[in-house]
């Protein structure tokens, strides 16, 4: 799982700071999942499908912003012009993948973008600037930490699995997890442990103050997004 | 100045049945280290060395649980009555284990981490990064994954992160255990410069040869005690003779003896061939159209690191499908998915190749002839398992034992699989002159049953104690390849003493 | 929470909150295969009960799970881009479970399997939608125009009773992945003294 790839890149014509993505990312999502097709709710629609095309631009992802327009714009034609001529199965067959593909397709964009275009550091800072307490900041430090390491431990068990011919078969569901999945949870037992140590000789206290290298500002134009998201979010339960 | 006044220490620690163990830490100890010493803790596993590394940066009493008595005094402050996170201004720490003492995935901000916990202003901290990364030439390492490098690139980023406070006393806990020759250079490099800086230095360490130069004071435990201490220039004094007599590893590579190869060759031979492979990052990979080999010996694969050791050993093993090489052995030709069933590693961490619940089920689970019968398993079983002095753990669950416990079950299964070609990686790493003997005596002990044996180190004195044939690799490819015998031992010596 | 956690507890939290996330994501995939795909709020929860068994054991303090069970839903929500109801089961799943695990003093199997039966009920947050949501609100809304037999057709596909029994599969398993995270720890960790 890699994060942050194009955030440290310097050719994207617009980086938001990463509190204006995720409100962004929350607007597009409520929204877009759970919205109707009608009066302010469709101008609300059109504006969250807009964005992660036009974010998609920002990072300098054509090809992807093509796609998605490609996809989204299809489902939204399907589902206004070409249903109503349909009946019976053949019209569910097509709306459930319209369904879903306006759906979800707008929400997942954007979470990908969110993903690749914001390093741990800055989320984990930002976190920090919205008064997210220790105990919260922390265990997501790990856990974005730990992923590439699971991914790590699961390869060498794979390997020693191979290695031994044993849990190939597909017979035994169970067995094969818990040849995976025993050695796997022994390893974070003892990752934890260690973990734990080094962190303490760094100095990390419970609840200590921290400073943090990695710099997120809010400037004026993140401001506005951040106002325009929650605004749509309140007008979309509003009405 | 450290003072530690008469301390013990014992760890409490839960067993199978819930009942409350105690393991040996230190007893009566009495240790005073000056500002600017290099100190070196040595000894056998288990001799308590680690336990003074986690005394002096307060990980005893404030992490790991057990009895303490006695005082440990840092420039006048008791260590146990300070929270940790104070002791930490003072004490750096470097660990065994690149892989778990990260807590951050980028390696600048792991560099700015200990700083951060003590609230430094940003700006300083920045000024500090780049000027621990100049002085310690790792510019090209900032700002990448911690996932993207070597082993001894993190262990170097790790002593970056520590200088970056700069502490007055720096305490390591076997930083080499899992480093190649060039890296530990690397880490004799950093140590080299902060005795130049004056700081002191606590390292507890099996690999002794990279210290020779630079420790003012060996201290020699065992058993929770300090059986010998010696000053810089017995340290320099000490010749092959007096280290195998005390029980440690060499302090220096020059004058371990080879006292050449009994038994010769029976002629017979593995061949390689188009052992081309490349990883998916396109720059990684070997090339070895030809290569032959002589059956029933000890080969150590050495090189440099990135030379292609793992790779090579990976492929002969038939772990990457995508390699179209073949194996020749017994006149027959193998794929990579037919070498898989006659070829068996031991990982370098053998914690992840262990499955079962006891040591005999772990055995058992590699037999896998059905003909037999669940009993003549485990009577099969228990033969190799008191080949092995492990039959008195053959109930014991394979992750309650200790590391070279661990390696000789596993060493055990692969005899239990009756494949003709074991494969070890780094065997030695962090292992004490007697288990590194050990592990030794059990690899020719797999040559005389008649097994080829690869072995990937770059543990020279391993190699003379066990090894018959050398295969080197430099970028991919073989260098060199031969047998090893008097008239060659300088190619060998010539590899290692190259840095 | 009167006392502060203790690092080690956080690095806990962090670690098995990453395994459990992972586990669950993987069996998802496990899951596209169609005919699997009903079975999924079955499977997942008995496959990362588990994890969670042997991260039940390392917990002593109330909080830690509910911290655990925020964590998932954030990232849930971030990754697996599912609808914003995500964040309040799993948060909510969290907080039950840790007050059963409280009430069994830590120590108990029984809550602990109690425990992973009721954090299992997050998955309502993946399904709800498909009921709730998209017939009520979105679906009538949409084919307000397109005549009942939509409406129809749609509802015998989501039936609302479908979604108590989902509900009831997580539950199930749940206590089936308890159980056997239960028979795991006492298998190997208990005697790898690891736990």
């Amino acid at each position: 799982m890699q994060i942050g790839l194009i955030g440290s890149s310097k050719n994207v014509i617009f980086d938001p700071d990463p509190r204006a993505k995720l409100s962004m990312l929350l607007a597009v999502n409520i929204v877009m999942i759970s919205g109707g097709a009608a009066g302010v709710e469709l101008v609300l629609r059109a504006v969250c499908a807009a964005l992660p095309f036009l974010l998609l631009l920002s990072i300098r992802h054509f090809r992807a912003a093509v796609i998605y327009f490609i996809l989204l714009g299809t489902a939204v034609y399907c589902e206004g012009f070409v249903l109503p001529y349909t009946h019976g199965i053949a019209g569910i067959l097509l709306m459930i993948p319209c369904g879903i593909l306006t759906r979800f397709t707008a929400g997942y964009v954007m979470c990908w973008y969110c993903v690749k275009s914001v390093s741990v550091s800055e989320f984990v800072t930002s976190m920090e600037k919205m008064h997210t307490p220790y105990f919260i900041t922390i265990p997501l430090s790990v856990m974005f930490r730990y992923f590439p390491t699971l991914g790590e431990e699961y390869r060498s068990i794979h390997d020693a699995m191979k290695t031994r011919e044993i849990g190939q078969s597909v017979k035994n569901p169970l067995i094969y997890i818990e040849y995976v999945l025993v050695p796997i949870m022994m390893s974070t037992v003892r990752i934890a442990d260690e973990l734990s140590a080094a962190s303490l000789t760094k100095g990390l206290s419970a609840g200590g103050k921290r400073t943090h290298i990695c710099e997120v500002r809010l400037t004026a134009a993140d401001r506005l997004l951040i106002l325009c998201s929650f605004a749509m979010i309140i007008l979309f339960f509003v009405f | 100045m450290i003072e530690l006044q008469n301390v013990s220490f014992e760890y409490t620690a839960t067993g199978a049945n819930g009942e409350t163990l105690h393991k040996n830490g230190v007893r009566g100890l009495d240790l005073t280290i000056t500002d600017g010493e290099f100190v070196v803790l040595t000894g056998g596993s288990g001799c308590g060395k680690t336990t003074i590394t986690r005394l002096i940066n307060g990980l005893i009493p404030h992490y790991y649980n057990g009895e303490l008595n006695g005082s440990i005094i840092i420039d006048g402050v008791s260590v146990p009555n300070t929270p940790i996170f104070e002791t930490a201004k003072k004490v750096g720490s470097v660990f065994q284990n690149p892989r778990s003492q990260f807590f951050n995935v980028n390696t600048t901000d792991e560099i700015a981490f200990a700083a951060e916990n003590q609230c430094t202003e940003p700006e300083r901290i920045k000024e500090q990064i780049a000027e621990t990364a100049a002085s310690m030439r790792i510019e090209k390492l900032l700002d990448r994954s911690i996932f993207e490098l070597s082993g001894g690139e993190k262990q170097i980023i790790a002593c970056a992160s520590v200088s970056v406070l700069s502490p007055d006393i720096i305490v390591l806990d076997e930083p080499s255990s899992n480093l190649d020759i060039e890296a530990i250079e690397k880490l004799k490099a950093v140590l080299t410069d902060w005795k130049a800086q004056g700081k002191t230095i606590v390292i507890a360490e099996h690999r002794l040869y990279f210290l020779r130069e630079l420790a003012g004071r060996m201290i020699i435990l065992d058993n929770g005690k300090v059986v010998k201490e010696l000053h810089a220039e017995e340290i320099k004094a000490l010749t092959f003779d007096d280290t195998e007599q005390m029980g440690i590893r060499p302090l220096s590579l020059s004058d371990i003896r080879f006292n050449g190869c009994k038994t010769a060759s029976q002629g017979n031979t593995i061949r390689l061939e188009n052992f081309d492979f490349t990883y998916k990052d396109g720059k990684h990979g070997i090339n070895i159209p030809e290569l032959e080999l002589p059956e029933n010996r000890v080969i150590a694969i050495i090189g440099h690191n990135g030379a292609g050791k793992s790779t090579l050993a990976r492929n002969i093993c038939g772990l990457e499908r995508k390699c179209r090489g073949t194996l020749t052995l017994n006149c027959k030709a193998l794929k990579a998915k037919e070498r898989l069933r006659s070829c068996y590693m031991i990982m370098q961490d053998v914690n992840h190749q262990l499955f079962t619940e006891s040591v005999r089920d772990e055995v058992m689970l590699s037999m896998t002839d059905k003909a037999l019968t669940d009993e003549q398993k485990a009577g099969r079983a228990d033969e190799i398992l008191a080949q092995l002095d492990l039959i008195e753990y053959a109930d014991t669950h394979p992750m309650a034992l200790s590391g070279g416990q661990k390696q000789r079950t596993a060493i055990a299964s692969g005899i239990a699989s009756s494949k003709p070609v074991i494969i070890f990686d780094e065997p030695t790493s962090g292992l004490d002159l007697a288990h590194m003997k050990q592990v030794a005596g059990e690899i020719r002990k797999l040559r005389d049953m008649g097994k080829s044996v690869f072995v990937v180190t770059h543990d020279l004195e391993f190699i003379l104690s066990c090894c018959e044939h050398i295969v080197r690799l430099e970028n991919g490819e073989v260098v060199q390849n031969y047998e090893l015998t008097n008239d060659n031992f300088h190619l060998l010596t010539g590899f290692f003493d190259g840095h | 929470m009167k006392e502060k956690f203790e690092i080690k507890e956080l690095i806990n939290v962090g670690v098995f909150t990453a395994l459990y996330f992972v586990v669950v994501f993987v069996t998802c995939f496990i899951g596209m295969v169609p005919i699997c795909m009903v079975l999924i709020p079955l499977v997942i929860p008995i496959v990362a009960g588990i994890p969670l068994m042997l991260f039940y054991s390392k917990i002593k303090r109330f909080g830690m799970f509910t911290i655990s069970g925020v964590l998932f839903g954030l990232i849930m929500f971030l990754m697996g881009s599912y609808s914003w109801v995500i964040l309040l089961t799993c948060g909510l799943a969290g907080l039950l479970a840790d007050v059963v695990l409280m009430l069994g003093g830590y120590k108990s199997i029984k809550h602990c399997i109690a425990a992973s039966a009721i954090f299992s009920l997050w998955g309502i947050g993946t399904f709800i939608s498909l009921f709730f949501g998209f017939r009520e609100e979105y679906l009538q809304n949409i084919t307000s125009g397109y005549g009942q037999e939509y409406v129809d057709a749609l509802s015998s596909f989501t039936p609302a009773w479908m979604f108590y029994v989902m509900a009831a599969m997580c539950i199930v398993g749940g206590i089936i992945g308890g159980l056997l995270g239960a028979a795991v720890l006492k298998k190997h960790f208990r005697k790898a003294g690891m736990a």
